[in-house]
């Protein structure tokens, strides 16, 4: 058992944790987006009910992250910019999480 | 376009005897200049402006700075901010401390929502020692007044105004709202201002929190597209991510 080995791998170990939370941190700031003046995050939840709502309306109101309603008028559009947003920031962390993996092996 | 319909970004600079702020300025610029927006305004002091090297067209504002306060025990020309709303030109501003360096344009669409006034909350350890959850003694949540968004309208106006009432009582409100803090900070004046101004209620916040290096983490590298710095020995990075810098050797990088 080699001590010095034992403690380079809690400190690599570390050095991952906060580099995987802090890229983490950015993806989710990414995922905020702003449309019709409003700000939203294009979040598995707020993708998930403008999907749902799109099925059976063509119009309907969401809440913002102030929580004031907004009245989606082109659902299309907006489901549209939320999954472009989405994928870009979880495609980015998935770019950053693949150098963790190397560096655990 | 007039100025009046126009959107900008207002930053203070200030040098000191200890600190050149000039120089984190300029890289603030820079960054600002690719990421968020063209129309810039600078406020600052002749004696500052002198030193600063050319950085394209900024627009100008000259005032002499508030003397007084003091953060370890050096000067901290920071307590003009409540002016914001007198010196900007702009109908939307974006008012930003010089040490947040925006590495994305994750601000830049904040300029098309149709909020009046909006705030940060909450300030991320870059370092992952959550150094900013301390225990809160006062009565009210904090706010960090490090990035800003406000448009010109009556209601923001009287919340500027009340930004200056408070600041002319300050002792006499963080006694009463419980904020130990010996030297004036814009965070608590905008978090006693919103709360006041607000009915003492809720208000509409930003969505983001701040990515933030504490003083005792040393920038060693700033590129346009990130920062690296050392903490207890050990170098670390982040890219296309905005960070708040508190560390003001970050001026000499």
């Amino acid at each position: 058992m080699d001590i010095h080995e034992l403690k380079r791998q809690s400190d690599l170990s570390y050095d991952t944790a906060v580099a995987k939370r802090n890229a983490l941190e950015k993806a989710t700031s990414r995922l905020v987006v702003v449309y019709n003046e409003h700000i939203f995050r294009a979040d598995p939840q707020t993708i998930c009910l403008v999907r749902t709502l799109k099925e059976s309306h063509n119009n309907f109101c969401v809440l913002d992250t102030n929580n004031n309603p907004v009245e989606i008028t082109a659902p299309d559009e907006f489901l549209s910019i939320l999954l472009e947003r989405n994928q870009e920031s979880l495609n980015a962390y998935n770019q950053i999480y693949k150098t963790f993996a190397r560096k655990d092996t | 376009m007039s100025h009046l319909m126009s959107k900008g970004v207002l930053l203070f600079c200030f040098d000191t005897e200890h600190t050149r702020y000039h120089k984190i300025l300029e890289h603030c610029v820079r960054l600002v200049k690719k990421n968020i927006c063209k129309d810039i305004t600078v406020v600052t002091n002749f004696n500052t402006y002198q030193k600063m090297s050319p950085m394209g067209f900024i627009n100008y504002r000259f005032i002499e700075p508030e003397l007084g306060n003091k953060h370890n025990g050096r000067a901290w020309n920071n307590v003009d901010r409540h002016m914001a709303y007198e010196l900007s030109p702009y109908e939307t501003t974006l008012v930003m401390d010089i040490d947040y360096f925006c590495f994305t344009d994750n601000l830049a669409q904040l300029f098309n929502t149709n909020y009046d006034f909006l705030v940060s909350d909450t300030a991320y350890d870059l370092t992952g020692e959550n150094a900013f959850d301390q225990r809160r003694w006062s009565m009210i949540p904090m706010v960090w007044a490090t990035v800003l968004l406000f448009k010109k309208n009556n209601r923001v106006r009287k919340l500027f105004d009340t930004v200056k009432y408070i600041k002319q009582h300050y002792q006499y409100f963080t006694e009463m709202y419980r904020i130990y803090a010996k030297n004036l900070r814009n965070d608590y004046l905008f978090a006693m201002a919103l709360q006041q101004i607000n009915g003492f209620m809720g208000y509409e916040k930003l969505p983001f929190v701040l990515p933030t290096l504490p003083p005792n983490c040393e920038v060693v590298k700033i590129t346009d597209e990130g920062l690296a710095w050392k903490y207890k020995d050990q170098i670390s990075y982040v890219e296309n991510q905005d960070v708040h810098v508190l560390n003001k050797e970050v001026a000499n990088v």
